[in-house]
């Protein structure tokens, strides 16, 4: 490898590492300080691209062999149940991206160069220190876009076929909605960048590492709180009573349903277990008559609001994620290394 | 001493430098001026603010007070950057890269003025193998790395901090040997904070020492040495003899009847005594002992302007 000329500059070449893509100047140094993270990411992102392609031909075998699209797989019960476990394992898989990414890549990026004195190196070469806080971010979120992008892409096309089965996945569940869409390449950058944050704040590895975990656990347990409340709430109403056989309305295929009560004739909402303590149906008939209830109100979302309420919640990440990365410049700018 | 080297302005110049931590000021009121083409060591006890000062230049801290200007540019400015090469005092390189690669940082992100061939040449002095990796370096071929990587940089102003402290008597002569070699070739301005006093005299041209209360010497090391005049001699009675009582004594050591005084005189010195010019070991040391001494800054060495509170040294 010690092929070094001794013509200065243009000969690049003469050093270059046998893999990696061609690069120069700050990107070259970017890709090369982190490019066992960088290639441990593409490679993971590889072995579960192609694990999960496997696993939708498993899929569509199963499914073709029972004669699906033209046989309703509604009725499947514990056929699809080994199919149904491949999908849990691979959505825990990526929802815990944005907490390891997080944390080995977003936490030590700059807090490593803090604590070891490299940004003193690098900031005081000619290139300048915006350039270097550039490139650094880019080149990362770049890597974080490309891997979860492909691995949303993929998890939603193996998923496709069997989307509007809860038995599956409820697609208001983390398992589906966190795992598609834009919805991860937004947690992850979010959750990276706010790691870098950290780092930068701490100026130590270890310590910004442990915090940016407790910080991506709390960014998903906030996130989960208020998945739903990034929908709008359809609510349907009967008035042929509440007792009878088809009383209750039929929703949507893979609806999500938040709520339901009894609606009286003035428009109030009651509980559903209003009357339930009646011993007789004659009772709980008079008993509801008595209350003046005269059908259901169901308040739900439909599976056709999935894609606007993701686009809206990483919409809402990705601002975050560049106030984050805005504070990160102010501080490139003003406190210095 | 020749004085050409007003022409182009001064290399670096502090006003009223300061900076303050949470723990109070580390670095406070010092002016001074850094002629082109000088190497200069910066002296000074433990916590006077070397690091700080170097790390201002070398824009990887932000005054808290005054200003420093480079080739009269900010340190920030994309000029001053390009013409400044900065030695930290941890040397820090990354650990994981081989020497030819961290050579090939400097050429990466220094377009345009980067000298491998003489980056590699300090390297291959040192017998330090391109494809080792820095991390299995000693501390000594480290610094040597580090030291082709400021070079490789070919700044018209070295800054460094503490760069030989780690390294053997022999290497320690061989690159002070390269320092002055370059320096001498390339007319590079060094600006060198050291604990070393017997090696800044060898290397260094100008001198600027600076304690708690700010600079007290600077300028060139010859017009400083000039300027004093160390005595020895026996007297009589306690205290300041009466006929070295009007020149300005730096320091004085009475050991019984023998007084030895460093004197910055003030018209020529009579009576008994054995006059000597100290050597720059003695005027530093002088100079840091005894910190209520008045502080001695060279024409060369002032900021236009600036009261000094001094008189001008006739040189």
């Amino acid at each position: 490898m010690s092929t070094l000329t001794d013509t200065p500059a243009s000969t690049s070449s003469a050093t270059r590492p046998a893999r990696g893509p061609r690069l120069g100047g700050m990107t070259w140094l970017v890709w090369r300080q982190h490019r066992a993270a960088y290639w441990t990411v593409l490679a993971a992102t590889a072995i579960a691209l192609a694990w999960m392609v496997y696993q939708r031909a498993q899929l569509m075998d199963f499914l073709t062999g029972y004669g699906w699209p033209a046989n309703s797989i509604e009725s499947l019960g514990p056929e699809l149940e080994p199919y149904t476990e491949a999908f849990v394992r691979a959505s825990t898989a990526l929802g815990l991206i944005p907490i390891l990414l997080g944390v080995f890549v977003g936490a030590p990026l700059l807090a490593g160069d803090l604590e070891h004195g490299t940004a003193k190196l690098v900031t005081t070469q000619s290139t300048g220190r915006l350039r270097w806080l550039a490139i650094k971010l880019g080149l990362t979120a770049l890597l974080i876009v490309v891997s979860t992008v492909a691995l949303s892409v993929v998890f939603g096309w193996w998923w496709s076929p069997v989307k509007e089965q809860n038995t599956v996945m409820y697609w208001t569940s983390g398992a589906a909605f966190d795992t598609t869409g834009p919805v991860p390449v937004a947690l992850t950058l979010f959750t990276v960048v706010s790691g870098v944050a950290i780092g930068v704040v701490l100026r130590r590895t270890l310590a910004a590492m442990v915090v940016t975990f407790g910080f991506a656990v709390v960014v998903q347990l906030v996130w989960s709180h208020f998945r739903l409340a990034l929908g709008d709430t359809v609510t349907v109403t009967t008035d042929k009573g509440v007792l009878a056989e088809n009383a209750f309305p039929t929703l949507p295929d893979a609806a999500y349903q938040i709520d339901q009560s009894y609606l009286t004739g003035s428009g109030e909402l009651l509980g559903w277990s209003t009357c339930a303590h009646e011993e007789t149906e004659q009772a709980r008939e008079l008993c509801l008559k008595q209350a003046d209830v005269v059908g259901w109100s169901v308040d739900y979302l439909p599976i056709s609001q999935m894609s606007g309420m993701q686009w809206f919640g990483a919409s809402i990440l990705l601002a975050l994620t560049a106030a984050v990365t805005a504070f990160l410049f102010v501080w490139g700018r003003k406190r210095l290394v | 001493m020749s004085d050409g080297t007003y022409a182009g302005g001064p290399a670096l110049e502090a006003v009223g430098l300061g900076k303050r931590y949470r723990r109070g000021w580390a670095l406070r009121d010092c002016s001074f001026r850094l002629p082109t083409g000088r190497i200069c060591g910066l002296v000074g006890p433990n916590g006077a603010g070397k690091t700080t000062l170097l790390g201002i230049a070398a824009h990887v801290l932000e005054p808290t007070a005054g200003d420093l200007r480079i080739f009269g540019a900010g340190p920030g400015s994309a000029e001053a950057g390009r013409r400044t090469a900065f030695l930290a005092q941890e040397k820090p390189l990354f650990r994981r890269f081989t020497v030819a690669e961290t050579l090939r940082l400097g050429r990466e992100l220094n377009p345009g003025s980067w000298d491998q061939g003489a980056a590699e040449h300090i390297v291959r002095a040192g017998n330090v193998p391109l494809d080792a990796r820095i991390g299995t370096l000693s501390g000594g071929q480290r610094t040597r790395v580090a030291f082709a990587l400021a070079f490789g940089k070919r700044p018209d102003l070295l800054l460094l901090d503490e760069p030989m402290s780690d390294l053997d008597p022999l290497v320690r002569h061989e690159l002070m040997g390269t320092l002055m070699a370059e320096a001498a070739e390339h007319g590079t301005t060094v600006l060198m904070s050291s604990h070393m006093l017997a090696e800044l005299e060898s290397v260094c041209d100008y001198l600027v020492v600076i304690a708690s209360g700010g600079v007290r010497l600077a300028g060139d090391v010859d017009e400083l040495r000039e300027a004093h005049t160390l005595v020895t001699g026996v007297r009589d009675g306690e205290g300041t003899p009466r006929d070295l009582a009007h020149h300005t004594v730096v320091e004085s050591r009475p050991s019984g009847r023998q007084y030895t005084a460093l004197l910055r005189p003030d018209g020529p010195i009579s009576g008994p005594w054995e006059t000597d010019t100290p050597n720059l070991e003695e005027l530093l040391l002088a100079y840091l002992r005894s910190s209520e001494a008045p502080p001695l800054i060279t024409p060369s060495a002032q900021v236009p302007g600036q009261a000094h509170g001094i008189r001008a040294v006739a040189a």
